[in-house]
């Protein structure tokens, strides 16, 4: 079998499968397949290598310790590593601002497991990652900066309009059509 | 609430307005980012646990496109060091559940006996520890479907009330006090009293009553007679306030003014003090 991370490769659900077997290489080969873009995430949201450092730590022995939570029939890994990733820090962002955040997952539970859509089919990791960052390129900047203020710092749509000085209801209308446009952009791409 | 009034006031407000479906599809790609405010989180989540298909379906979907956005982080490398690390935690981990090495048989009794022995007793452990473990995780099981059903209620009671002020604030039947400070260094409040619905107060920035002490809403009658006391509330720890009052003592047309005072915890059944914030309803 050749995956994308070269012939004879385990998949990722295979890989994650084996951690119920306490297959330490197997985690091994985990973490170096994805710890660059978990690590640049939680930095990106923390601004501190040593805070992101002990996130990541944490991420992946969460990831140690729950792969059975994991179930590879329900839906990629990747995505949900990183929505567990991006949960962490914001988590962590949380404690030290000691500000009340809303989050669509409780705290202390793992993410759930989102179904791919078709193009995520379509399009290997690496290629829809070049998508993304070349579509959020042809949003409009108040629709990046609305979407970035959301996902990198946790702000809902009130707290974005009080910072950006401007009407909830444009806001909302930034998040929604950027990240409409963001979806449509990538089934485009597929 | 009289349950008759508020089905034949939904029937009103149907006609002409957004799908109540559409407006919370609406809402999906927010929440899976997480940047809903509260009411309306509060709102979608009922919604979906009242088992919408459709909007699980776009859920899973959105879900999945917000994952895409941790591409837009700027590349960084993470230390060899964390690598390390994780690798040691790791590795510990797994030497825990490694079967010990085999020992030195006895002498005197066959292997086939020590064997037979050692499976009896795995059984018997092992069936103690199933037994246990059964048993809490029914204990555990319905722990948590009390639980959820206890989060479903509040759930429910905060979708009606949220339902209620969004209603009073939309209604053209509504009308607007405004609820005018004393002192003028204290904030303003404001009443939309709906002649159905009850009375939706709402403030910011307010201090803290004193200690032991609440605010209390009181309506002043047009005929001249006594305060009628309602509601007792105190502002959340922002200083902001969100009443709904939804039994007011006496009807809009008959009330000549809103009156608000600073009495004992739990109220008074007449004013203790004079009113601190005083709004004119005709």
């Amino acid at each position: 079998m050749i995956s994308k991370y070269g012939e004879g490769a385990s998949s990722d659900a295979t890989l994650v499968d084996r951690l119920l077997r306490r297959d330490v290489s197997a985690f091994e080969e985990l973490y170096d397949r994805h710890s660059r873009i978990v690590y640049a995430l939680v930095v990106r949201i923390l601004e501190q290598a040593p805070t992101a450092e002990e996130v990541v730590q944490d991420v992946f022995l969460q990831l140690w310790r729950n792969a059975a939570r994991y179930q590879s029939a329900r839906g990629p890994f990747v995505p949900w590593l990183l929505t567990l990733a991006r949960n962490r820090a914001l988590d962590n962002l949380r404690l030290k601002s000691e500000r009340q955040r809303r989050r669509e997952d409780q705290t202390d539970e793992l993410p759930a497991i989102a179904q791919a859509p078709e193009y995520e089919k379509a399009l290997d990791e690496k290629r829809r990652a070049e998508r993304v960052r070349s579509l959020i390129g042809t949003l409009s900047a108040s629709q990046k900066k609305a979407i970035e203020m959301a996902y990198f710092e946790g702000l809902s749509h009130s707290e974005i309009a009080i910072a950006l000085q401007e009407p909830l209801g444009t806001v909302k209308s930034w998040i929604r059509n950027g990240l409409l446009r963001l979806k449509e952009g990538l089934q485009t791409a597929s | 609430m009289d349950p008759e009034r508020i089905v034949a006031f939904e029937r009103r407000i149907t006609d002409g307005i957004v799908s109540e479906q559409d407006q919370f599809r609406e809402l999906i790609e927010a929440y899976a980012l997480g940047a809903l405010d509260p009411g309306e989180r509060v709102a979608l989540e009922a919604h979906l646990a009242a088992g919408c298909s459709e909007c699980a379906k776009a859920l899973e979907e959105a879900r999945f496109l917000v994952s895409q956005l941790a591409y837009l982080a700027p590349p960084a490398e993470p230390s060899d060091m964390l690598k390390a690390r994780l690798m040691q935690k790791v590795r510990a981990e797994a030497a825990v559940g490694r079967p010990a090495t085999a020992k030195t048989r006895g002498a005197l009794i066959p292997y086939w006996l020590w064997a037979g022995v050692a499976a009896l007793l795995l059984l018997s452990i092992y069936s103690t520890w199933d037994a246990r473990k059964l048993q809490q995780e029914v204990q555990e099981v319905n722990a948590r479907a009390a639980a959820e059903r206890n989060k479903r209620e509040q759930l429910e009671q905060e979708l009606t009330l949220a339902k209620h002020e969004a209603w009073i604030l939309t209604d053209p039947t509504t009308k607007k006090i405004d609820i005018l400070p004393n002192d003028k260094e204290m904030p303003r409040l404001e009443a939309m009293w709906h002649p159905e619905l009850g009375i939706y107060i709402t403030g910011q920035r307010m201090p803290m009553p004193k200690e032991h002490k609440v605010l209390q809403l009181w309506l002043i009658p047009k005929s001249g007679g006594k305060p009628m006391p309602s509601h007792v509330f105190w502002p959340d720890a922002n200083g902001k306030i969100t009443e709904m009052v939804d039994d007011p003592p006496e009807v809009m047309a008959q009330t000549k003014a809103l009156a608000i005072t600073e009495e004992p915890a739990g109220g008074s059944l007449q004013p203790t003090s004079t009113p601190l914030w005083v709004g004119g309803v005709s």
